[in-house]
């Protein structure tokens, strides 16, 4: 997808989890580089989570709050200054002091180390879990890495560095793009826009109307680089940035801001 | 005065552990009825139940009140947990508070706000013609997707889309502030 999505459905529908395939990473690709649909994306996500309403009421498990908060307690002082409930043992004769003696510790032991053990379990699960979460991290970084490797040493990637236009916000932008990858990379910096406003990054073709390769709100004037999927196999004249209402606009409509022939 | 869920996840953040239960004080009865509704299994329920405020408990300082909505990311993350276990699907991958930020557009801080939108989106359910009604309640609960829905119901996929997406309006419309 180059484009927003065209209604407030769309992002809906992935947040309900209704889409697959194409139409489900459309919205997943475009997201990544245009900070404006990735914030209707959120106000979809809560939208939809209103339909949790319409489940019957029930009530919590009692339980649950009460093992929380002594999961929350579970360091290891907190285990050994928490004595276990002795328990009240009379025996009547030599045999039955031996019971209490040996087997009532023993049988309080095995529970506290039953309990030990099952909370080290829930721990270890939740360590697992996030340092799942850190690979798949490092694997989407690792990935992004590749693409970056692979557009700069494609020999007929070309840079284009765009200038500020008069009177405009200043900054300094390169964007690298492969025709036949149909990428695009932003790397560069600039004023933040005004609060109602948003900047557009667009492909201008040799033929056809601009192509919109990115709406973005710089909030400090830092670097900042992201790359973007654009149609493949088309021939560019220029880039150029320019300054839109919040949210982008469909085909270039406000001031350029800063702009760079590809030739 | 109540607390606002910002200076309860503030004084999460601080570790005090009484704020985490009035967070769940105040919306573990809401993620119950959705997870209750989905999975119909109590030991699951209480589990992810326990498992989300827990995440709360260790992640807290990663919250972001000016872009997100706390019940919100609740609800995304106890949903997602819940159709993956109905699914025998792994976990989705990064559940944390950042990836998963949800605007909702009304506060569920009081316990009138959210009997009140209880009301309203049950109003909401009932205006939709039945097969749309379905169609929601598919993908919702059970984590459908269109062409799986399509299966399930013997509908095309293309009325089973026009459904849902007609539904989704019809929604959108009258759950708005």
């Amino acid at each position: 997808m180059n484009g927003h999505p065209a209604h407030e459905e769309d992002f809906d529908l992935y947040a309900l989890g209704a889409l697959e395939g194409e139409e489900k990473q459309a919205i997943e690709s475009h997201v990544v580089s245009c900070v404006a649909c990735a914030r209707r994306l959120e106000e979809a996500r809560g939208r939809v989570a209103l339909l949790s309403f319409a489940a019957p009421r029930t009530e919590p498990p009692a339980a649950v709050k009460e093992r929380l908060l002594r999961q929350l307690r579970n360091t290891p002082e907190a285990r050994v200054s928490r004595p276990a409930r002795a328990a009240r043992v009379e025996p009547a004769g030599a045999f039955a002091r031996w019971w209490a003696y040996v087997l009532v510790p023993a049988t309080v032991a095995l529970v506290l180390a039953t309990a030990y053990m099952s909370m080290e379990n829930r721990r270890l699960d939740r360590e697992i879990a996030d340092l799942r979460a850190a690979v798949q991290d490092q694997q989407k970084q690792l990935d992004y890495a590749r693409t970056v490797a692979h557009l700069f040493e494609a020999k007929d990637t070309i840079t284009v560095s765009l200038a500020p236009m008069p009177g405009m916000p200043q900054g300094a932008v390169k964007v690298m793009y492969n025709e036949k990858m149909g990428m695009l990379m932003y790397d560069g910096w600039i004023e933040p826009p005004p609060q109602d406003k948003s900047y557009q990054l667009w492909v201008v073709p040799m033929e056809g109307s601009p192509i919109s390769a990115g709406v973005f709100n710089p909030a400090t004037s830092d670097r900042a680089h992201w790359m973007t999927k654009v149609p493949e196999g088309v021939t560019v004249k220029a880039f150029a940035i320019t300054m839109e209402p919040a949210g982008g606009a469909p085909s270039p409509s406000g001031p350029k801001v800063l702009v760079g022939p590809a030739t | 005065m109540r607390a606002t869920d910002v200076a309860l996840m503030e004084r999460i953040v601080a570790r005090d552990e009484t704020a985490l239960a009035h967070l769940y004080d105040r919306y573990a009865r809401m993620l119950a009825s959705m997870l209750n509704r989905i999975l119909r299994d109590s030991q699951a329920v209480e589990e992810i139940l326990q498992d989300i405020f827990y995440q709360l408990w260790r992640n807290a300082s990663h919250f972001d009140a000016s872009r997100g909505s706390l019940p919100a990311w609740l609800l995304v993350i106890a949903r997602n947990r819940a159709i993956s276990r109905l699914r025998h699907r792994n976990p989705a991958a990064g559940e944390e508070l950042v990836e998963n930020t949800a605007v909702m557009p009304l506060s569920l801080e009081s316990e009138i706000s959210r009997q009140q939108l209880l009301g309203r989106v049950k109003g909401a359910m009932e205006i939709l013609p039945q097969e749309q009604r379905a169609c929601i309640e598919l993908a919702y609960f059970e984590g459908l997707t269109h062409s799986e829905i399509a299966r399930r119901t013997g509908d095309p996929l293309g009325t089973v889309k026009t459904r849902l997406r007609s539904a989704l309006e019809v929604l959108r419309r009258n759950l708005q502030p």
